[in-house]
């Protein structure tokens, strides 16, 4: 295992159900072959889609997604998925993702979901059922693909509400979801609710404990969330409510163990035009250490951030858009400067704010290109383990990226 | 165009003449497009709400339980820009994002793409529960024509 990125994500975290699934998935391509003869529907029934992305980061400072002042094309993403449609009641659905972002995650092969979606009752545009598996949680407006370029709102998800820091905490369950949308004329109501077991992986642990004590992690029990989102004039408005709890037990090599209580809740608000939109994100989060012989307990915190952005379609293929974006250690401390004194450190390790401009390209259905230029004021959303001093950190800093993608 | 080197007195009338020759090739270039469907697809009308879900994946099935299959045109055709702004009232790119949304996430399944209006009209003809566009000069007795109300 590989010092930095190592992912217990699909190896700790498979159980039996889910190598069944994965078994299953692969099954399912022999079968479309061999079927496709014998039934002229059954093609249709099987799907597979993939992507393929690349990025480019240089900063002038700091390590962002590798070795990102030297110029970094640590950046890539690979997925591919197959599905097959058992009945209009029946999906099942499978996922795998490799996924390289400098030092925090490596590359290796992970079951992104792998999953069985069963509608129990359905009248016209009404549905509930029960999704199954390794499910993406529906977190935010964008949690459930942000790591396909193609549904992203730019290259880097925005970090005050999307952290790729502790991507994982929140990126997926293995559990039961519970769903239910229901329309009335123009208003679409959609309720999930899930439960389950949630990958933890070195980036959490090295976020929530400083990486000089080597901390280990455990979820204790189940994560439990849910979201509820509201949707007029097919998508024109869109509110959503999302929120998940989960609790760390976790062991280091030198205070006595303790546990970390993670609240996550995030407010979400879109208008769309078509031609233009504006997107308004609110993320809160309590931290509450416990144990550690009370050494933590100085930690305890709720961190906030929130972003605002702005779209324009100025052809039919490109896009413009703008992002302001705010994030803090403490949402009573927005400079950082009581936490800095407090823990020792300079205060821009306690939040950012980011002014970012950038521009989309469709070449076609298939292909598309990004540019963005971000400056920065703050390091807050910095990986320790990209840049694990904290005094070398740079304050004010500007990030530059390029990225391309297909899908099919 | 034809108002290149108008002289001053005749502007005015040139430039009403203009708008309206340019509003008469507005009409001529968005398609008379139809919502078309598989004959065995009994029903006299569908509102727009309920052909948007269909069209953004999330309705599956008929009311007769028949699964819905959903054919499309590729995002830069015109036909397809002139479905989705005239009959859904959104943008190819925003239908796009919805599908990947879906596709992405295990939530859903794309629409099946064909690559001309020959091949939808024999899709449309042959697939049960299929439902997709044309435009009207390429409408025959093999599909049926479904008002939105």
């Amino acid at each position: 295992m590989s010092k930095y990125g190592y992912s217990r994500y699909s190896k700790g975290t498979a159980r039996p159900w889910v190598r069944c699934l994965r078994g299953l998935a692969l099954l399912l391509i022999p079968a479309s072959v061999s079927l496709a003869s014998e039934r002229v529907n059954f093609d249709e029934d099987v799907q597979f889609h993939g992507f393929l992305t690349q990025g480019y980061v240089k900063t002038t400072d700091n390590s962002f997604f590798g070795d990102s002042q030297d110029g970094s094309w640590d950046f890539r993403e690979l997925g591919i998925n197959s599905s097959y449609r058992f009945s209009p009641q029946i999906l099942a659905s499978v996922q795998l993702l490799s996924r390289k972002a400098g030092e925090m995650y490596d590359g290796s092969i992970d079951v992104d979901f792998a999953q069985i979606d069963t509608t129990l009752y359905m009248q016209d545009q009404n549905r509930f059922g029960v999704i199954l598996g390794r499910y993406k949680n529906p977190f935010g407006l964008y949690n459930d693909t942000r790591d396909v370029a193609a549904t992203r709102p730019g290259i880097f998800m925005p970090q005050a509400i999307y952290w790729d820091r502790v991507r994982n905490m929140v990126l997926s369950s293995d559990g039961a979801q519970l769903f239910g949308h229901y329309q009335v004329e123009e208003h679409r109501f959609s309720v999930q609710l899930f439960r389950g077991r949630t990958p933890i992986d070195e980036n959490v642990e090295n976020s929530y404990l400083n990486p000089a004590l080597d901390p280990s992690m455990e979820q204790d029990g189940y994560t439990t969330g849910g979201r509820l989102l509201y949707e007029w004039d097919g998508g024109r408005f869109i509110f959503a409510l999302s929120g998940a709890s989960l609790a760390l037990d976790a062991t280091t090599n030198a205070l006595p163990p303790g546990s970390i209580d993670i609240d996550y809740r995030v407010l979400s608000a879109q208008y769309n035009q078509g031609l233009w939109s504006l997107t308004f994100e609110y993320m809160q989060e309590p931290l509450d250490y416990s144990g550690f012989a009370g050494a933590m307990d100085v930690a305890d915190t709720t961190l906030d951030g929130y972003y605002i952005q702005g779209n324009y379609r100025f052809r039919n293929d490109m896009e413009v858009f703008t992002r302001y974006e705010e994030s803090h250690y403490d949402m009573h401390d927005k400079r950082g400067e009581a936490t800095g004194s407090r823990i020792g450190l300079d205060a821009h390790n306690f939040y950012s704010r980011v002014s970012t401009l950038g521009l989309l390209w469709e070449i076609s259905d298939r292909w598309m290109l990004r540019s963005e230029f971000s400056r920065v004021d703050g390091t807050i959303f910095l990986s320790n383990l990209e840049n694990p001093v904290p005094q070398d950190k740079v304050r004010n800093w500007n990030l530059f990226s390029l990225l391309v993608s297909y899908s099919f | 165009m034809i108002n290149h080197n108008m002289e001053p007195p005749r502007r005015m009338r040139k430039t009403k003449a203009f708008v309206v020759g340019l509003l008469f090739l507005a009409f001529d270039a968005a398609h008379a497009v139809d919502l078309v469907a598989n004959r065995d697809i009994d029903f006299e009308s569908i509102s727009k709400n309920t052909l948007r879900s269909i069209f953004s994946m999330r309705m599956t099935q008929w009311p007769d339980g028949t699964p819905i299959r959903v054919f499309v045109m590729g995002d830069k055709s015109a036909l397809h820009m002139d479905f989705a702004k005239q009959m859904l009232g959104v943008f190819p790119h925003q239908l796009r994002r919805a599908w990947n949304r879906q596709i992405y996430s295990g939530m859903g399944q794309a629409p099946i793409k064909v690559e001309t209006e020959q091949e939808m009209l024999e899709q449309i003809a042959t697939t049960p529960g299929a439902i997709g566009y044309l435009s009207e000069e390429n409408i025959d007795e093999q599909v049926r024509i479904l008002p939105v109300q």
